[in-house]
């Protein structure tokens, strides 16, 4: 239940990669090296690893088509838990390697393998694995931020801190806890606080206003065909985050989900670790059930003592009949013209009052648009800067009739420098919808301000809000091949 | 100063060996203990420093006398430091473990250890108001993760404080009760492992255990350790579900205190970090499966809880309980629920890809209660493909979740594959690959490539032997790399293992036979694709079952000149690319019908390609065809080809020639999987100063009384920088044990050297012109320049003939040159005899003791017997003694190190103990004379009786 070493390397557009940060926990070293035996393989120093780490992960030699070492076919990088070659005179196999990217970082950790190494176990019966995963996860975020928004500086001043982090979080190898996000709370005033224990997720106590906020986001995702051969697919998934200010180390709350009568059961919830119980019903549906009507449809009842800080209470996804915007597409090629037919329709159960909504048409991997001669019956058009995208704002509401539409031809000529993507090629080709809807879900689940209950003397303000986003938001053109397989599977 | 400690640490951590190549690890031990000593350097800046001592501990202190030592070092730092400085505290305690636990002085229970455990311990029961001071509270958690570590290195060692750590995690309000609860959990269940290992032991022994009833000092009990075992079983994890058996202790059913702790242990465990939980969970799942009178049910509160969790290691932990209890704490339903659980966090939208990939792999494989096999990857019985379908890769997904669903599925469908030709599974993955296919057609990054051949060499993998697919596939696969051919080393890669391991089937050959005729009926070429055409054929032309007409003819129609400018261009590369093919058709199994088109090819290229080279070998090879029979032709060109169907594929620079990888293995150098012979010391006289100084007249008589001017004399010789500036080694070149018959006659070796660290020059290649295993072993003598006279290890490698013609490539055992094997006696003139040596030591000796410069003297004791003080001078100072033997008050002894350095020593017997008084011109190298003193008179004070 420990890591042997952890690397963080970053990387800057393929070229200028480099180790900086890294830690060998020798003690551990000192384990791996009894319980491996003769099959015991050391740690190589920094250069080798970031090489081997590089080419397992297919970033090396990024201006050769064809490494045999890097691309043969049957090799398959086992990610999250990679196997490191190591050649020359210690040689030998380092697994499992775990490394979770994103944006200029890489993390590695490398646990220690605490049952017989010889025939390699599988992944789960290493509890040092999953223990390396939340690890890195959690350095990842206190490196990054929660956005993936490269901050050079900021990366750097993190980085300098990792030392006194790991103290707190990693001292010898295992791992205690994940980084905390914000300054470090400052050491709490001796209080009498009776019998009751602080827990060790709590960084301190709150003092003054009790306020508890619960925001429940939804997100919907949907891939539309508009073919008969294949099915339009979409899902939608839920989160509630919540952030607790309540006076008391162990302050009892409670948060309670509740669907519209004949709503579809809330399913895969997973819920935070503050969370004291569960009820069995609660976790009964699954998207991978046949859905059952019977099943338990709330109200979902969630009793938990919050952390100090922002979390995530729970998630769902939930089944919905419709997506909230039907789409058609269809792009029709004449001489080096375009013919473009576009239709989105809100549905009528969605609350026309967006945010934003915008739907993006990529021209990639041809000539720059020349001659736009599009019409929109609403909204605004736009051209990106590259001449290889339109982008259609349709604001804050549609029309009356619920319904939008686009025609026009579009021409094409000169070469251009924006950006690819093979899944927009010729007549295969898609539109991507932005959208968020504010207090509404799809599933009808709400969180009603009355429903918080806060067991604490003085009287809480209790904010609620819920909202709808899209996200990989689809609509593919219905005259070209869709890069995706028929048949009835879920995304 | 503070920057230059920066940048010296971050080049140690970067590369330690490198780093130590400039110095020593003493040396820079010495320095980080004198900086961590200083007061004027900064807290920030000590934390630093102790980073090298936590990472490699081993580096730094190779031994446990010097851990020893060391670690009284840091425990007085630790005694001196100010207690506001926690951070700085915090490491010591963690360098302190390091280096305890890494020389195995923490398992050999040293002094020192037994001070710093003492000291860990008074930390965390330190009733000093802990309360009033978050920082003390740190130091304490900091002290309790070091007592973890010490216990989890060596099990056992706090097994008599198991009641005392109880205590404190209870009484504990503040967080500090996670670092208690965690030791606590770790130590119980090494002492409940510990008590299944003795015979006999039961409930009596648990209670007096968890009790506290043992009041036995730690001291008594030091032949308990587990370590002891020898083997690692304590160290592994005891769930390993049907591999492994957890050892039990019988305890009958009364076990109410254990039940207490672990009860409330479990009821506290929400109050740990998620982290923490997981670990402690799988501690106490270990401790129950080892005391069978604890029901597993004692977990079930916790159950809902843990099902439920987003975390991902609290969710493992689960799943390792249902690893260790299956059916005694999770029913049939329970299994289901579990798998579907796992099923849908292998893609729920919230959690990481990681997370979800991870989980997939848990599926794969799942914890049955009933398992059927124990086989690699086996799918859980209760996966449908109805539950599996959620997983279904789609072109949205990153490629390693999109082969690890492939794999997945395909592995669902395998059945499917197996009856019925018709799987609704089957055509799915087929479509993806499709799909995948088209990406790859317009354009996909590399990475799509990649992902495409590693998917489309699952999908054979498993289902090859469904013809309708694999048929299609090959059709696919060709129109593919005709609209991209530099694909073609993937393609070629993709038959390659297909052929391997799938040898059953013919898929590969299909797949080549179908590329030679989509390229052979190609009626127009640009000069780009005839490159990747060529290789192809090559590749086609390995297949003996194949026919190759049609790419001889394509082979002419790429040379004619009316069709491409091949011949005239001269492109060597080209040219090869031709003669590659060429190559392969000499050894095909059809050469006979071949024969003539293929000696028309070979005679144009030979007279009209624009290139000498190509030329040369076109006519080679020409003559070879039509002078030599069938079976020598076949024999020249097979020569050396590796066993096996394909050679195994050797990239080399002169492989890029056509002589291909066959004829390459006489031209290139192979590597030997073992050292064939090795270096080692052979037994000679003292050595005598290497190069000679000629004889002067002149001075033969001239011998100065005064040392002033023998000092003079002497150094007057140092203006010859060559001037007894080297050592010679003798080593004997002798085989390994290991006995390989191709390596007993080894000829024309050469020997080459390298250095890890740059204190010497560098040594030029030894050539040795024959070894044979039965013979005596040859000398060689190693002439070593020093710049620094420190103990040093050479890396050799060599390269040597077989009597088969065949050239080798080895790596020779590190020769480890030790300090002693530097000295020399003083390359005095040699018309000096006994008193100007004694002249020169004097005057070397009064210039040393004032310490100017580099200079510096020293005293080292010991207790010696005068017998033992006599046999110690005569087998280790004899040739280096400069005073009168038979003067026994005092001995004088003089050592010479290249290129200039002396040692001195004045040897006398007091009456406790015998000193030896150190005097060098050099200060750095008193370690090493302290420690070389030491061996020789450690030797000598305990004889081998």
């Amino acid at each position: 239940m420990t890591i042997r070493a952890l690397w963080i390397i970053s990387q800057e557009k393929g070229d200028n990669v480099s180790i900086r940060f890294s830690r060998r926990f020798s003690t551990v070293e000192h384990r791996a090296k009894i319980l491996a035996g003769s099959s015991y393989v050391a740690v190589p120093e920094e250069s080798t690893i970031l090489q081997l780490l590089l080419t397992e992960l297919g970033l090396s030699d990024p201006d050769k088509a064809y490494v045999a070492v890097r691309d043969d076919c049957l090799h398959r990088p086992r990610s999250p838990a990679l196997e490191l070659r190591v050649d020359g005179p210690e040689k030998g196999i380092l697994w499992p390697m775990l490394v979770i990217s994103q944006g200029p970082l890489i993390l590695a950790c490398l646990p220690l393998v605490d049952v017989p190494p010889e025939p390699r176990p599988p992944l789960a019966s290493l509890l040092s694995v999953s223990q390396g995963l939340t690890l890195l996860a959690g350095l990842q975020i206190f490196l990054l931020g929660s956005g993936s928004k490269p901050d050079g500086e900021g990366l750097v001043s993190r980085l300098a801190m990792l030392p006194s982090v790991l103290l707190q979080v990693c001292p010898l190898g295992t791992p205690l806890d994940v980084p905390l996000l914000g300054p470090p709370a400052t050491p709490t005033v001796p209080t009498v606080t009776g019998n009751q224990k602080q827990p060790a997720w709590k960084t301190g106590l709150h003092r003054g206003r009790a306020v508890v906020n619960v925001a429940l986001t939804e997100t919907v995702r949907s891939m539309q065909y508009g073919s008969r051969s294949r099915q339009d697919l979409w899902d939608v998934f839920g989160t509630v985050s919540c952030k607790c200010e309540v006076e008391g180390v162990l302050p009892n709350v409670m948060v309670t989900l509740s669907l519209p009568p004949n709503g579809s059961p809330l399913q895969d919830i997973l819920v935070h670790p503050c969370v004291t119980s569960l009820d069995s019903s609660i976790l009964t549906a699954s998207s991978v059930d046949n859905c059952d009507s019977s099943a338990f449809s709330g109200p979902y009842k969630f009793p938990f003592s919050p952390p100090l800080e922002p979390f995530r209470l729970c998630s769902y996804t939930s089944q919905v009949p419709v997506p909230p915007i039907l789409g058609s597409y269809q792009l029709r090629e004449e001489e080096n013209q375009l013919h473009v037919a576009v239709t989105l329709k809100l549905h009528e159960s969605v609350k026309n009052s967006f945010e934003y909504c915008e739907a993006r048409l990529p021209f990639f991997n041809r000539d720059q648009m020349s001659v736009v001669d599009v019409k929109v019956s609403y909204g605004q058009l736009d051209t990106s800067k590259e001449k290889n995208l339109l982008v259609w704002a349709l604001g804050q509401k549609f029309p009356k009739s619920h319904e939008v539409t686009m025609e026009g031809k579009i021409s094409f000529s000169g070469p251009t420098n924006g950006p690819s993507d093979p899944l927009c090629t010729g007549l295969t080709a898609y539109i991507k919808l932005y959208f968020k809807v504010p207090d509404m879900t799809l599933s009808g689940c709400s969180v009603d301000q009355h429903s918080v209950q806060v067991y604490s003397s003085a009287k809480p303000r209790i904010v609620t809000s819920r909202e709808l986003i899209s996200k990989d938001y689809f609509i593919w053109n219905s005259t070209g091949a869709a890069p995706v397989s028929s048949g009835p599977m879920m995304m | 100063m503070a920057t230059n400690w920066a940048e010296r640490i971050s080049a140690f951590s970067r590369s330690p060996t490198r780093f130590l190549s400039g110095t020593t690890a003493e040396a820079f031990l010495a320095e980080l203990l004198r900086e961590l000593r200083d007061d004027r350097a900064s807290y920030s800046v000590k934390v630093l420093l102790l980073s090298p001592l936590c990472e490699h501990p081993t580096l730094l202190c190779p031994s446990d006398s010097v851990g020893e030592e060391t670690t009284l070092e840091l425990m007085s730092v630790f005694a001196q430091c100010p207690p506001k400085f926690v951070g700085f505290r915090c490491h010591l305690l963690l360098a302190l473990t390091s280096v305890l636990i890494c020389t195995s002085c923490a398992s050999g229970r040293s002094r020192a250890s037994q001070d710093f455990l003492d000291l860990l311990l008074q930390i965390i029961q330190d009733p000093s108001d802990l309360h009033s001071d978050g920082s003390l509270r740190s130091l304490c958690a900091t002290a309790c993760d070091c007592l973890r570590e010490l216990e989890a290195c060596c099990p056992g060692l706090l097994s008599q404080r198991i009641e005392l750590l109880g205590g404190l995690r209870q009484q504990e309000t503040s967080r500090l009760h996670q670092p208690y609860a965690a030791l606590q959990t770790l130590v119980l269940r090494n002492a409940v492992f510990q008590l299944t290992q003795e015979k006999g032991a039961g409930a009596e022994h648990l209670k007096a255990l968890l009790g506290g009833i043992t009041s036995v000092a730690w001291e008594a009990d030091q032949d308990s350790g587990l370590m002891n075992n020898k083997d690692s079983a304590v160290l592994s994890s005891l769930i390993l579900g049907n591999m492994g058996v957890v050892p039990t202790l019988q305890t009958g059913p009364d076990c109410k205190e254990l039940r207490s702790v672990l009860s409330s242990l479990l009821e506290e465990s929400y109050l740990l970090t998620p982290l923490c939980q997981a670990a402690l969970l799988h501690r106490l799942t270990e401790v129950v499966a080892m005391v069978p009178s604890i029901p597993p049910a004692i977990f079930r509160a916790q159950l809902l809880r843990l099902l439920g969790t987003s975390e991902v290691c609290l969710l493992h932990s689960t799943l390792l309980m249902k690893c260790a209890y299956t059916d005694s704490l999770f029913s049939a339903e329970d299994e289901a629920f579990i798998l579907k659980r796992l099923v849908v966090l292998s893609q729920h939208p919230r959690l990481t890809a990681p997370e979800k990939l991870f989980y997939m792999d848990c599926i794969l494989h799942f914890p049955e209660n009933r398992p059927i096999d124990s086989g690699d990857e086996s799918l859980p019985v209760l996966l449908t493909p109805q539950l599996a379908s959620a997983l279904a890769p789609t072109v949205l997904n990153d490629s390693a979740t999109l082969l690890s669903r492939f794999n997945l599925l395909s592995l669902v469908h395998l059945e499917e594959g197996e009856e019925a030709e018709e799987g609704q599974g089957l055509e799915y993955l087929y479509e993806h690959l499709t799909s995948l296919l088209h990406i790859v057609e317009n354009g996909g990054s590399r990475e799509i490539v990649v992902t495409f051949f590693r998917a489309v060499f699952l999908f054979l993998f498993y289902f090859h032997h469904v013809e309708r697919y694999s048929t299609g596939l090959t059709e696919q696969l060709c129109k593919l790399y005709l609209h991209h051919t530099h694909l073609a080393p993937h393609l070629i890669n993709l038959a390659d293992q297909t052929q391997d391991k799938l040898s059953e089937s013919n898929w590969a050959v299909g797949l080549l036979t179908a590329l030679q005729k989509a390229i052979t009926s190609l009626t127009q070429l640009s000069v780009k694709d005839v490159k990747w055409h060529l290789k192809m054929l090559a590749r086609v032309a390995e297949e003996g079952e194949i026919p190759q007409r049609n790419t001889l003819s394509f082979l002419s129609k790429v040379i004619t000149p009316s069709f491409s400018s091949l011949c005239e261009s001269g492109d060597w590369r080209q040219g090869n690319n031709v003669l590659g093919v060429c190559r392969r058709l000499l050894v095909h199994p059809s050469l006979d019908s071949l024969l003539i088109p293929l000696a028309d090819i070979l005679q144009h290229l030979a007279r009209c390609y624009r290139d000498t080279d190509i030329q040369d070998h076109a006519r080679l090879y020409y003559t070879l065809l039509t002078t030599l029979s069938r079976e020598k032709l076949a024999g020249v060109m097979m020569q050396g080809t590796t066993e096996g169907g394909r050679q195994v594929k050797k990239r080399s620079l002169s492989s890029c020639m056509s002589e291909g990888e066959e004829l390459t293995s006489l031209l290139t150098i192979h590597q030997t999987e073992k050292a064939i012979f090795r270096l080692t010391e052979a037994q000679s006289e003292p050595r005598q100063q290497s190069k000679d100084v000629d004889l002067d007249q002149d001075e033969a008589e001239n011998c100065p009384e005064e040392a002033n001017a023998a000092l003079e004399v002497y150094r007057a010789q140092f203006s010859d920088p060559s001037f007894a500036s080297e050592v010679t080694l003798k080593y004997q070149l002798a085989h390994t044990n290991g006995h390989d018959s191709r390596f007993d006659h080894l000829f024309s070796i050469r020997l080459h050297f390298g250095h890890t660290d740059n204190h010497y020059e560098k040594l030029p290649d030894i050539s040795v012109s024959c070894l044979f295993r039965e013979r005596p072993s040859p000398v060689v003598q190693l002439r070593l320049k020093p710049r620094q006279p420190y103990p040093t290890t050479l890396h050799a490698t060599a390269i040597f003939t077989t009597q088969d013609g065949l050239s080798w490539h080895t790596a020779v055992p590190d020769i480890h040159i030790a300090f002693e094997q530097t000295f020399m006696p003083l390359p005095s003139p040699r018309t000096w005899g006994q008193d100007g040596k004694l002249s020169a030591f004097e005057g070397l000796w009064e210039e040393m003791c004032t310490e100017k410069g580099e200079s510096a003297i020293s005293l080292f004791c010991c207790q010696l017997e005068e017998a033992a003080l006599n046999a110690l001078v005569r087998k280790h100072f004899l040739s280096y003694l400069v005073s009168d033997p038979s003067q026994k008050e005092e001995l004088k002894v003089l050592f010479f190190l290249p290129p200039q350095c002396h040692i001195l020593l004045k040897i006398r017997s007091k009456e406790d103990a015998v000193h030896f008084n150190i005097a060098t011109d050099n200060w750095q190298l008193l370690p090493h004379i302290g420690s070389y003193l030491l061996t020789i008179t450690a030797a000598q004070e305990d004889p081998p009786s």
